[in-house]
């Protein structure tokens, strides 16, 4: 009787002996919460210890996020460092990825030319940029936005560069066999190839994005969350400092699983 | 040259292809000197036929193939196509079909957006996936396929253009005996129920002894045509074991 009993339940109820939570704690889900709660026990015992104005608790911070929040600066300033980063962060794919094809597709001597510009672009701090496009155009959007998209461009070729290299040269040849022609060729032979480059160049690229838009908007706008950092330091307002850089961070992990994620599976949706 | 038995086709008067490789060359690369691959190599494929390069691994019978479709420019020569023979299929070694589209995609992309708008194509894909025995796995991507199952795809893919000149470079080297039979049973019925102009080669001398109407072999260093005959035989013998051998002995004696 136990046999038969066993042998016909399902396999999905194996787990119903260990309960709701431990199937939910036993997974990665299970693992971020308990990392996230330990992490917010380890601030408040910090903050508890310290006792000081410049290391305020998870509470404080919380509390300032709130308020932050009903009061509209929140999302004014975040939404304002959001498009920013959308605006430089296309700009930058594009420019970059067409770069990249080309250089990838070129062959000895142009190759070797350019390989130095880039590694000068590369290699030149970001600073630097911000504060030329400031000097050379003054303080404007267009600017901001310049410095932001030229720190990016060079990180984008790189990677797209490799990715052309390795392009498969079968492939092209059944293209022209075929005569896809230059549009179809790019759109079902060569960017799929290059999708994963794309993906890497992407999600490397929004990171740098980012922590640049605010150097930028610290260095010389009056909006945006770089902005209001910079007016928290001048108040050595930590909460401030704290409660924007979390709602940073939880911007930018939503926008990691609600656009890159679903975007990076559907493109791999054919890889065994 | 040497002891060649060279027959020239009769009445090369409707010529599908006419090629003429002068010289072909293989650039030096790391320790291996330049290599001089073909010397002096002309030939006619007339309308129609079923032409079979053959010859020893190596030797150039794809880097002719290459040079016909024009996907290898470097060489001394010229290659000239017949009128009305502008729309050419490539079956290559390995399927080549694009591991992100479907079976299906695969297909339709080779046919022209302009003359072969919406419902027509869908209708040719279907129906030739339909032929090759593909229905079912219209809708899967093509990595999850057999291997057999990928080079009817490509064979479909092939076809579906309704080529005047089929390339088809050892296109089924590598598949178990039963799926290389299979296939070019396939590749029989296919191309007589649309004749079209093949070039095929391949180092398998039965492969080649079923399927030619005329059979060209490349031999020497540099390569040149060393035979050049047309193989006579009804397509019943064609799948008769013993009639291809006895062809085979036939052809080959002096090899």
């Amino acid at each position: 009787m136990t046999l038969d009993h066993d042998t016909i339940r399902p396999v999905s109820t194996g787990r119903v002996g260990r309960g709701v939570i431990g199937s939910v704690l036993s997974g990665r889900l299970g693992w971020t919460l308990i990392s996230f709660f330990a992490l917010l026990a380890l601030w408040m015992i910090v903050a508890a210890l310290l006792q000081s104005r410049l290391f305020p608790g998870p509470l404080a911070v919380g509390d300032k996020l709130i308020s932050e929040a009903a009061s509209g600066e929140l999302f004014y300033h975040v939404g304002v460092t959001l498009a920013r980063v959308a605006v430089a962060f296309f700009l930058a794919m594009f420019v970059g990825s067409a770069i990249g094809i080309l250089l990838g597709r070129a062959r000895g001597a142009t190759n070797q030319f350019f390989d130095t510009w880039l590694i000068f672009f590369l290699n030149l701090p970001a600073l630097v940029t911000i504060i030329l496009c400031y000097v050379w155009f003054g303080l404007t959007e267009a600017a901001a936005i310049l410095a932001v998209t030229i720190n990016k461009i060079p990180n984008v070729a790189v990677t797209v560069r490799e990715g052309t290299r390795s392009l498969s040269r079968d492939l092209d040849e059944m293209a022209s066999i075929y005569r896809f022609g230059t549009w179809k060729t790019l759109r079902h032979v060569t960017l799929p190839q290059l999708a994963p480059f794309l993906a890497a160049a992407a999600r490397g690229g929004l990171a740098l994005v980012w922590k640049i838009v605010l150097v930028v908007e610290l260095l010389g706008r009056s909006n945006g969350v770089g902005h209001q950092l910079h007016l928290a330091f001048q108040l050595f307002d930590v909460s401030m400092i704290l409660a924007y850089a979390i709602a940073f961070i939880l911007v930018v992990q939503i926008i990691e699983i609600a656009v890159l994620q679903p975007i990076e599976a559907r493109v791999n949706r054919w890889r065994r | 040259m040497n002891e060649a038995i060279v027959k020239t086709p009769a009445a090369a008067s409707d010529l599908a292809i006419k090629v003429k490789v002068d010289e072909k060359r293989f650039p030096a690369l790391g320790d291996r000197s330049e290599q001089i691959v073909l010397r002096d190599v002309e030939l006619g494929v007339e309308r129609g036929s079923f032409v079979v390069l053959t010859g020893p691994s190596g030797c150039g019978k794809s880097t002719l193939l290459n040079i016909i479709a024009g996907l290898d420019k470097s060489y001394q020569g010229r290659v000239d196509f017949g009128p009305d023979t502008d729309k050419l299929s490539f079956m290559f070694q390995t399927p080549r079909l694009l591991p992100w589209r479907t079976v299906e995609e695969n297909i339709r992309l080779v046919l022209d957006d302009g003359d072969a708008g919406g419902d027509d194509a869908d209708r040719r894909v279907a129906a030739i996936l339909e032929r090759v025995g593909l229905s079912d796995a219209a809708k899967a991507y093509p990595e999850r396929l057999s291997l057999g199952m990928q080079r009817r795809a490509a064979l479909a893919r092939a076809f579906v253009v309704e080529p005047d000149i089929l390339l088809m470079d050892e296109p089924f080297v590598s598949l178990d005996d039963p799926s290389a039979d299979s296939l070019r049973a396939l590749l029989i019925e296919m191309w007589n129920r649309r004749p079209t102009t093949v070039v095929f080669v391949t180092h398998d001398r039965i492969e080649a002894v079923m399927l030619a109407t005329r059979l060209v072999r490349l031999g020497g260093k540099p390569a040149a045509i060393v035979q050049d005959s047309s193989v006579e035989m009804t397509p019943e013998e064609r799948l008769d074991r013993e009639k291809v051998l006895a062809m085979r002995l036939q052809l080959f004696e002096n090899a």
